[in-house]
């Protein structure tokens, strides 16, 4: 149907509807925030089956080392080049001490790359206290398929961007939306309770999740 | 048997092979309880009352101004290339999509979950083009193999348990499976991820799309909604058109709201945002994005006394606490929603001919309403509608019998009359003190419920003998 008759039969229809006011604030929700601590995120993460850990600049290295080693069997990473500009140095040298080479796709083989690969190692634009969430902005240098297709996750980002709620993810998503056509907020490692309400983990997303949040010297 | 009465009888007959499985209330009730118990634990300690005002608020202007937020939606969303289109039917849609898909010469289409592609009927008219279409929800796939419809709108293979699960998949993809969710689950990662790869089209719904942004956002916990909206070429997403919000700010509150009724956790795994189609230098992402935007009978209720049925954002709460579901399930309904909501939104989208049974489904006990996060009167609405459908259809039989009823019972002889022939006619038919099976006309009673007997001695038989001193 064309644009203009389909909004003229809801207006129509909405024509005696009584206005409603749109609520300036909302009241407290599960999801709202009050601290924007380390400790409060670790435990809401922890509570939705991820780990977080907080390390300083210096550790960086050591901390990613760990992490490959348990979750890069095959030595196969990929790592999106938004993070390695940020802690490149740290990142190549940590992913080297476990063995794991990092696999630097062309353009347009990036899916295929990240389909073989079991880690996947990706910045994130906020650490959420009160959920355990993180905001992954794909863009130019941000692959959606770093932090979709390998099992596992490793999000990296400076603690700076940790905030308390919800409420402060809305307006940042909202000042992506022109550069990034698909930010995910994700909780957790991809999961399903479609069997008997039997939750499992890693139905279609990462089974695993780690989170690493550097403090600046 | 006159048509109102052929109306009448469809959920009774569903209902009744449903009951037939005897384990269904216990899965049901398993299921629906641990969803209930963590729905309620979420929301301890927060201001519910409060809460769901304001989410009833938000629902309630922004369908006040729908035409304003759709236009604004529409554009915003065309800026960033994303083709917006507006079906006035379920035809329409589906025309529509098969088109889209045909221009791509697509073979195969991975489809997350949509309530919306359900009610069109979508799959089939896809498989009838030559199509395979597959669904990647672990739920809905299930449910897909075994050539059902879901029966949850969030959970939708709730009615099986894991041993018919493995049998329907191991025979369908020709393997041995344990009955184990793990190894289950484990199997259709491997099958679904081929599905991912492949498709040449990706076809979502859409929980909330953002009028400010011309955004999409689409929650789940499997990650299938980022897969089928990330890597097929073409991102096809389909929605009805009460599905917006104003902004993202509102999403601070439906979403928690959304999913803390729906699985008891303040957020999903994922909250998907969809602002359009890969932006220039982006390194992945589908380079066409549609959105269908849906009508199909919306601006029919739009205006109407039942129109905050179109505020519900789909957590199916109302299913897990209603009495009736979770005796018969989600198939009892025959239609897409099903539940409390599914019992009043289906006969105002299809009619009154198709369904004005459904509004007869519930106890009207009110459960629904008192769960709803966006404040829907659903009991009320459920009794409105049937006395519309009592307008629309007169059943003339049951005004007859009520009108007989009524003047036996007006004067106190003929009410003592009453109940002297219904204690001897009632011989033939109690059993266990429940009559189960009356004869006609009250067998039309019957068949969907059972009924008390009348007492053996009536209030004032005794009275008069003195009965009252010992309260029996």
């Amino acid at each position: 149907m064309d644009r203009a008759a389909f909004l003229e039969r809801v207006r129509e229809a909405v024509a005696t509807v009584p206005p409603v006011e749109l609520p300036v604030a909302f009241p407290r929700t599960p999801a709202s925030g009050s601290h924007a601590d380390f400790e409060t995120f670790r435990a809401s993460l922890a509570k939705n089956n991820g780990l977080a850990r907080s390390v300083g600049r210096t550790e960086l290295a050591g901390a990613v080392t760990e992490v490959a080693r348990e979750l890069s069997a095959s030595g196969r990473t990929v790592v999106a080049p938004d993070v390695l500009g940020l802690y490149g140095e740290e990142i190549e040298r940590g992913l080297a001490a476990a063995g794991t080479e990092i696999v630097r796709p062309e353009p347009g083989a990036w899916r295929d790359e990240a389909a073989r690969a079991d880690l996947g190692v990706t910045s994130a634009a906020l650490a959420v206290a009160s959920t355990g969430s993180i905001l992954i902005v794909p863009g130019r240098d941000h692959p959606r398929v770093a932090s979709l297709l390998p099992p596992a996750h490793l999000a990296v980002l400076p603690a700076s961007l940790l905030v308390a709620g919800l409420e402060d993810v809305m307006p940042v998503v909202t000042a992506a939306a022109d550069r990034s056509s698909a930010p995910v907020l994700i909780t957790g490692p991809s999961r399903t309770s479609d069997i008997e309400m039997t939750t499992v983990f890693g139905v279609h997303g990462p089974k695993v999740l780690r989170v690493l949040l550097v403090e600046e010297a | 048997m006159t048509p109102e009465a052929e109306v009448y009888r469809r959920f009774e007959d569903r209902a009744a092979k449903q009951l037939r499985k005897t384990q269904l209330p216990l899965i049901l009730g398993k299921a629906t309880d641990s969803r209930e118990v963590r729905r309620r634990e979420t929301f301890a300690g927060f201001d519910l009352p409060a809460l769901r005002d304001a989410a009833e608020a938000v629902r309630a202007h922004t369908m006040a101004n729908l035409d304003t937020y759709l236009d604004r939606f529409a554009e915003r969303a065309e800026a960033k290339g994303t083709k917006v289109f507006f079906a006035a039917t379920g035809p329409e849609a589906v025309d529509y999509i098969r088109k889209v898909v045909a221009d791509r010469g697509a073979r195969l289409v991975a489809k997350g979950k949509s309530m919306a592609a359900e009610e069109i009927e979508l799959n089939p008219a896809l498989e009838a083009d030559g199509v395979q279409v597959v669904e990647t929800d672990l739920g809905e796939h299930i449910v897909q193999v075994g050539h059902e419809p879901p029966s949850h709108i969030t959970a939708p293979a709730v009615h099986m348990t894991r041993r018919d699960i493995a049998q329907l998949l191991a025979g369908h993809y020709g393997r041995t499976l344990p009955p184990e969710p793990e190894a289950l689950t484990a199997f259709a990662r491997g099958v679904l991820r081929e599905a991912f790869l492949r498709a040449e089209v990706g076809i979502s719904g859409v929980n909330f799309a953002v009028a400010e942004t011309g955004s999409l956002s689409l929650v789940t916990n499997e990650g299938n909604g980022r897969m089928v909206t990330s890597l097929p070429p073409v991102h096809v997403a389909i929605m009805g058109m009460e599905r917006i919000v104003p902004s993202f700010r509102e999403l601070e509150l439906l979403y928690p709201m959304l999913v803390a009724s729906a699985i008891g956790r303040a957020v999903s795994t994922y909250l998907s945002l969809i602002n359009g189609p890969r932006l220039p230098g982006e390194i992945d992402g589908p380079d066409e994005l549609h959105v269908v935007v849906l009508d199909n009978g919306r601006s029919r209720i739009l205006g109407g006394e039942f129109r905050s049925i179109l505020h519900c954002i789909r957590c199916g709460a109302c299913q897990n606490v209603c009495p009736v579901y979770r005796q018969v399930g989600g198939h009892a309904y025959g239609a897409v929603y099903a539940g409390p909501v599914g019992a009043v939104l289906t006969p105002l989208l299809v009619g009154f001919e198709k369904a004005g049974d459904l509004p007869h489904a519930s106890s009207l006990c009110g459960a629904c309403t008192e769960v709803c996060p966006v404040k829907i009167p659903l009991h009320e609405h459920l009794l409105g509608l049937r006395r519309e459908v009592a307008k629309a259809q007169r059943p003339t039989g049951e005004v007859l019998m009520f009108r007989t009823w009524a003047m036996a019972w007006r004067k106190p002889g003929r009410f003592l009359l009453f109940a002297r022939l219904s204690r001897l006619g009632q011989r033939l038919f109690a059993r266990r003190g429940r009559i189960r099976k009356a004869p006609f006309p009250l067998s039309r009673w019957t068949k969907g419920r059972d009924m008390s007997p009348v007492a053996g001695r009536t209030f004032r038989e005794r009275w008069r003998r003195g009965l009252r001193k010992g309260g029996a």
